[in-house]
């Protein structure tokens, strides 16, 4: 019996599950200061007009070609000594807060808003009450970030227009400690100039990742100068701004360029996309592999040396005759390009092509391995 | 689609089909994978050289040398022609399938000489000129409004080689007893004496399938009480295979609904022309036949006409 399909047999397919790793570099000056329009504003940043947030392009958002990178927000909690009605958007700062840790941190047993926790352990410790957000686009995290990888290099000195000495957060050997007691997946913690691999040189995170979600969250302490806990001062960085020092600014022109003496001026006084504009122009660096999670189901198609050695192609025959035979005697011969996988009411689902064809006679055998990612 | 890089290792490009995605996101399980066919779309076996003067090695060396596309999503465009297996490797001739013309209920248009079947869609383009001009009794025109008539379209396989008496009997592991027959179901469907036949699924193009395989669409070569196939099927029609025969293939075609009662579909698809001075819509299009044993396949062009 002619026939044109074979069936395929349990031992015939196979399913695997494989992850893709690519390098995601950010540098600072894509974050800010390279699309300024003739106005002086930053044409790859979208600010919006309820101002909770502000989106980061890698070219002018306007045109198709930009992709969506991060997003970059602020917020503290109602019970941060920042937060006071007289002040900025204060609701949007602490709904932003709110919003955040509910998603990423959860409730307590009373079914009031966990605070970011400095070292995930939420029966004790240092909250961060006041923070940044950098949340990532899927185009870059995909399925979620590698642990281990991430590092966001920030400037801590100088004035905004002229930042100098970086201070880098590693989420340091993550891949073989992380917490999973957030509701959004796992998370590391982020300790300063420790290296991927190496000991963390302050002991204290000064943020965390949350890999799945794809969101960082910083303490607005990374640029405190008056807090104990000012890190870059314990890592021996001396920044000193003082009142009227303009350490924290954007380098857009004005009126776009929002300065502030501090940090925390920005987050008092400054709006929501002020503070971001400031952020920005303090990024130095980021970087970090994603992960794409493949799951490939595996046809193998056999095709045994009595098998497939005979075509339906139109050229084949020239008045029935088949072309590629001199005599009966003489072996068949095929060329496949194509695989085409079917159901059983014989639609065709998949196909995959060759890059070459491949010779088929009765002399030998061929099995093609067709894989299907998801 | 560009070429796929040939100037390495050998790369399979796989994609999932249009049909493949949608019954995917219907999530009913109809996503499912039981066999496979292989195809040789791109090959010309014209470049089979058996006299190059190299020797046996070369004989081959254009066709191995053929660029191959990527891979089309769309599941009507690949899989064009597929290898078949038959375990016997001394055969020298493959049936084929050929449109029989030569009666006259089963000629092409005979008015225009478009080279196609002409379809009527409804009873005033059947009926277009009230003295003389009747489309339907036109030899090579089907009547799309019953699905029935005189006209129809015959297809006959076997070995069409004069090397080989017609009276051999083909051998029957390369007799086609199926035949799929795939239209466009916007413009019309498959009949026989009025009857439409039973569409076996119709996918996300609009392309119809038909699983044919008794009568009145099959008529098997070797009746009752006859010795060979020439026996009965010589004496009903002429023969277009000159050598041994197999079965036969029979159908009409009844235009859709869309085509009967609207012009949208010919101002879109299709255009305008004149048959006896008379301007008519007309849509081009192929019903396509596959054997289901050998995948020979066959093109038909079919061309439905409405009066203006």
């Amino acid at each position: 019996m002619a026939t044109t399909f074979k069936t395929l047999l349990n031992n015939d397919v196979t399913s695997t599950r494989t992850l893709l790793h690519e390098a995601i570099p950010l540098t600072g000056t894509i974050v800010s200061g390279t699309y300024l329009d003739s106005d002086g504003a930053e044409e790859n940043i979208k600010n919006y007009a309820h101002g909770m947030f502000q989106s980061v392009y890698d070219y002018p958002y306007l045109s198709s070609s930009a992709n969506h990178i991060f997003d970059l927000t602020v917020g503290y909690s109602d019970t941060s000594p920042l937060s006071a009605s007289a002040e900025t958007q204060n609701a949007k700062k602490i709904n932003i807060y709110n919003q955040m840790a509910q998603t990423l941190v959860g409730y307590n047993d009373s079914g009031e808003i966990r605070e970011f926790d400095r070292d995930g352990d939420f029966s004790g410790g240092t909250k961060m009450d006041s923070v940044f957000f950098i949340n990532f686009a899927r185009l870059l995290t995909k399925d979620e970030i590698k642990k281990g990888t991430f590092q966001l290099t920030l400037n801590v000195s100088g004035a905004y227009d002229e930042p100098t000495h970086d201070l880098t957060l590693y989420d340091t050997n993550a891949q073989n400690g992380y917490r999973v007691n957030s509701p959004a997946g796992e998370y590391g913690i982020l300790y300063i100039n420790s290296g991927s691999n190496g000991t963390p040189e302050n002991q204290t995170g000064a943020g965390l990742i949350y890999y799945q979600a794809g969101i960082a969250v910083i303490t607005s302490s990374i640029w405190d100068h008056t807090n104990a806990e000012q890190y870059s001062r314990d890592l021996g960085h001396s920044f000193s701004p003082t009142t009227g020092s303009n350490y924290f600014g954007s380098r857009a022109a004005a009126p776009h360029n929002d300065i502030y003496e501090n940090f925390y001026d920005s987050l008092t006084s400054g709006s929501i996309s002020g503070s971001c504009n400031g952020i920005r122009n303090r990024i130095h660096n980021i970087q970090f592999n994603n992960t794409t999670e493949l799951n490939s189901t595996i046809y193998f198609c056999r095709a045994n040396h009595n098998e497939f050695n005979y075509s339906s192609n139109p050229t084949y025959v020239a008045d029935s005759k088949i072309q590629v035979k001199q005599t009966s005697l003489d072996n068949p011969v095929s060329y496949i390009t194509t695989v085409g996988l079917y159901s059983s009411d014989n639609e065709l689902l998949a196909v995959a092509k060759l890059s070459e064809p491949l010779k088929k006679d009765p002399t030998n055998e061929l099995t093609l391995r067709v894989r299907l990612d998801y | 689609m560009g070429f796929l890089d040939n100037s390495g290792d050998i790369i399979l490009d796989a994609v999932l089909t249009d049909t493949g995605r949608m019954r995917l996101a219907k999530g009913d399980g109809s996503f499912k994978i039981t066999k496979f066919a292989f195809g040789d779309d791109e090959i010309n076996y014209n470049l089979y050289d058996k006299n190059h003067e190299s020797g046996s090695a070369y004989y081959d060396i254009q066709i191995l040398q053929s660029p191959v596309l990527e891979a089309f999503t769309n599941n009507a465009s690949s899989m064009k022609s597929k290898l078949i297996s038959i375990p016997r490797t001394n055969l020298l001739y493959l049936p084929v399938m050929k449109l029989q013309t030569n009666d006259n209920n089963y000629k092409k248009d005979q008015i225009t000489s478009t080279g196609n079947y002409l379809v009527s869609v409804d009873d005033d383009s059947n009926d277009f000129d009230s003295s003389t001009k009747k489309l339907v009794a036109e030899d090579g025109v089907l009547n799309g409004v019953s699905g029935g008539g005189n006209s129809k379209i015959q297809v006959q396989q076997g070995l069409d080689t004069s090397d080989i008496s017609s009276t051999f009997i083909i051998d029957p592991d390369l007799n086609e007893t199926q035949f799929i027959l795939e239209i466009d179901n916007r413009l019309g469907m498959i009949s026989h004496g009025g009857t439409t036949a039973a569409v076996s699924f119709i996918d996300d193009d609009n392309l119809a399938s038909y699983f044919l395989s008794s009568n009145p669409y099959v008529e098997i070569s070797e009746g009752a009480g006859k010795d060979t196939a020439i026996d009965v099927l010589a004496d009903t029609y002429s023969m277009a295979i000159a050598g041994p025969r197999g079965n036969v293939l029979e159908f009409q075609i009844k235009a859709s609904l869309d085509l009967n009662s609207s012009t949208a579909l010919f101002t879109k698809l299709g255009s305008t022309y004149l048959i006896n001075g008379t301007s008519f819509y007309y849509i081009d299009t192929t019903v396509r036949v596959t054997g289901a044993t050998t995948g020979y396949r066959l093109d038909i062009p079919v061309r439905f006409v409405k009066k203006v």
